[in-house]
């Protein structure tokens, strides 16, 4: 059964965005990413223009985020404290990023560092996520007090550095204890490589909140859903105002799916633990990047493409 | 009564060109016709494309070739290059000038074969007239030009907007030639008027024209969500919001109440 797309201008079988929006919002309940850096380019491969596609994927993320921190929530495993801070960062960072953009564009040669950094930030994050989750997957069943201790000593120096930062303030939810500066900053941080890389950054704020801010996996998953559900309604109202390139039709069909999807996730994600949670991203983040790679080397069929997509 | 008799000289005058311009048309070429029959598309929300008849009639044993466009116009692409030598990336972009959103040639023989050079370039028919006929900005020589357009007819192709070649079915009855071909209408061709040229083929030369016309129009919610994302985007765009956020709470809802969540 096909449906015409108002839109994009074009007729899609409508089991692909639903069975696409399904896979999508599991991944979004599991790991509390947006999944855009999966559901953008299948979008492309459908036969949706680029800009339409990045623009509707941020709008059915807003359903997903939606419904995947309703389902947190109800758990309560969101901290919105936490949350807010690193919104505030986000949106710094992300007017920041911009401003990048522009001087990157007037140097010349930005596609190149914007795919370079793209490709950088999700391999490091990878590998990273992926030794560090099967370290301590296997310490559990060996030495686990031993290699603790070595791990606390290796980071108290920076403890000791964030501890001595003013505003220091408890996130209940988290049970952490942190400068408000710390996730202000680090969000900022995060907001700028996503203004630059033209995504959501799901996958940057979930390993920055695990390993600097120290939360539990279960509550990261859900903050970062509830801080992504708010950066999407911005960026699909722009996209709506300024572009005209959401397509309505095709979100609708899309968060069908992908609201169920981070439903089921989100009780998959219960019934794992948090090294199986962060080294099935890990995976996720690295066959992405080899992607990438492939996309960046091999000769594209096409060498011709509809101007303002990423 | 010299003025009168200045105008009925010129009167005749007048007559005998046009009836000498007239005779001096093959029979044959005063009876082409052409016709779509299905003129009017409607873009609906269950549009999967469509089936378009073209047919009409010729002189006896005259070639015919036919031609579909959408007006031309302007397209700015991105074009991908190696960046650093090594990876592929876009480099930029292209502006192409005079290019129509679709094209479409089908013909009783290959028009090269039935055609000369220079009646192909005069009426725009095949890759290489429509390549000559483009304007491809930046481009720093022929050979550059060249190798984007073909790049541009692949670009096109993919999304089956141009298509160079087809057969069409003829029939002699007694003293004409009927033709008939039928196109399956591309759902990506967007909204517009477009144009269905007929010509009719004899020793190298068109030796006559006919047009029809094939509109396609977006209708009922297509209709309504196409333009209200234009015209309305501030209110399109909270809709978009309004629907995702219910959307998310609902399912949100569902699940928890039917212990999914739980």
């Amino acid at each position: 059964m096909y449906l015409y797309l108002p839109v994009a201008l074009t007729s899609i079988n409508i089991f692909l965005p639903l069975g696409l929006g399904l896979l999508v919002g599991l991944l979004s309940g599991l790991f509390g990413v947006g999944g855009g850096f999966l559901m953008t380019p299948l979008l492309i491969m459908m036969g949706i223009p680029s800009t339409v596609a990045a623009a509707t994927d941020s709008n059915q993320i807003v359903a997903a985020s939606t419904s995947g921190t309703y389902a947190h929530w109800k758990v309560g495993n969101v901290d919105f404290k936490m949350g807010i801070y690193l919104l505030i960062g986000g949106f710094l960072g992300g007017l920041g990023g911009v401003q990048v953009i522009k001087v990157l564009r007037a140097m010349g040669n930005a596609d190149f560092v914007i795919k370079m950094t793209y490709v950088l930030m999700l391999g490091i994050v990878g590998i990273y996520m992926f030794i560090e989750s099967l370290a301590s997957m296997k310490k559990k069943g060996g030495q686990e007090a031993a290699v603790q201790e070595k791990q606390e000593e290796k980071t108290s120096a920076i403890g000791a550095f964030l501890k001595s930062l003013p505003f220091q303030t408890r996130f209940e939810k988290s049970g952490v204890t942190h400068s408000a500066l710390v996730p202000i900053v680090l969000g900022g941080f995060v907001g700028v490589l996503a203004a630059i890389m033209g995504v959501g950054g799901g996958f940057l704020m979930v390993p920055v909140m695990v390993y600097m801010l120290r939360m539990p996996m279960h509550v990261v998953v859900g903050t970062s859903l509830f801080q992504i559900l708010f950066t999407c309604i911005e960026v699909t109202f722009l996209q709506a105002y300024t572009n005209h390139t959401v397509d309505f039709v095709l979100a609708v069909l899309l968060l069908i799916g992908s609201t169920v999807g981070a439903q089921v996730g989100t009780v998959f994600g219960r019934k794992l633990k948090a090294d199986q949670l962060k080294i099935l991203l890990a995976v996720i983040v690295l066959v992405v990047t080899v992607k990438i790679v492939f996309e960046l080397t091999l000769t594209p069929s096409l060498l011709l493409s509809q101007a303002g997509g990423h | 009564m010299r003025k009168k008799t200045i105008y009925l000289k010129a009167l005749h005058l007048f007559a005998l060109l046009l009836a000498g311009g007239f005779w001096a048309m093959p029979d044959d070429a005063r009876a082409l016709s052409v016709k779509a029959n299905h003129d009017n598309i409607k873009v609906g929300f269950f549009y999967h494309g469509s089936t378009v008849k073209v047919s009409g009639a010729a002189g006896a044993g005259s070639g015919v070739v036919i031609k579909i466009t959408a007006p031309e116009g302007h397209q700015v692409l991105r074009k991908k290059g190696k960046a650093a030598g090594v990876l592929w990336m876009n480099t930029g972009s292209l502006s192409f000038e005079r290019v129509p959103d679709l094209y479409f040639i089908r013909s009783t023989a290959k028009p090269e074969s039935i055609l000369t050079p220079q009646e192909l370039e005069a009426n725009v028919i095949g890759y290489g007239a429509l390549g000559r006929h483009m304007e491809i900005k930046p481009c720093a020589d022929e050979q550059e030009k060249a190798r984007w357009f073909s790049e541009l007819v692949k670009y096109k192709e993919n999304t089956r907007l141009f298509s160079p070649s087809g057969g069409i079915t003829v029939a002699d009855p007694s003293g004409k030639r009927e033709f008939s071909t039928e196109i399956n209408w591309p759902y990506q061709a967007p909204s517009g008027e477009y144009t269905v040229t007929a010509y009719e083929v004899r020793d190298g030369k068109v030796i006559a024209r006919s047009q029809a016309k094939i509109t396609v129009e977006h209708v009922g919610a297509v209709k309504l969500f196409a333009d209200m994302a234009k015209k309305n985007a501030a209110l399109y765009g909270l809709i978009s919001l309004v629907v995702a956020v219910g959307a998310g709470f609902g399912v949100g809802m569902i699940f928890g109440k039917g212990g999914g969540a739980h």
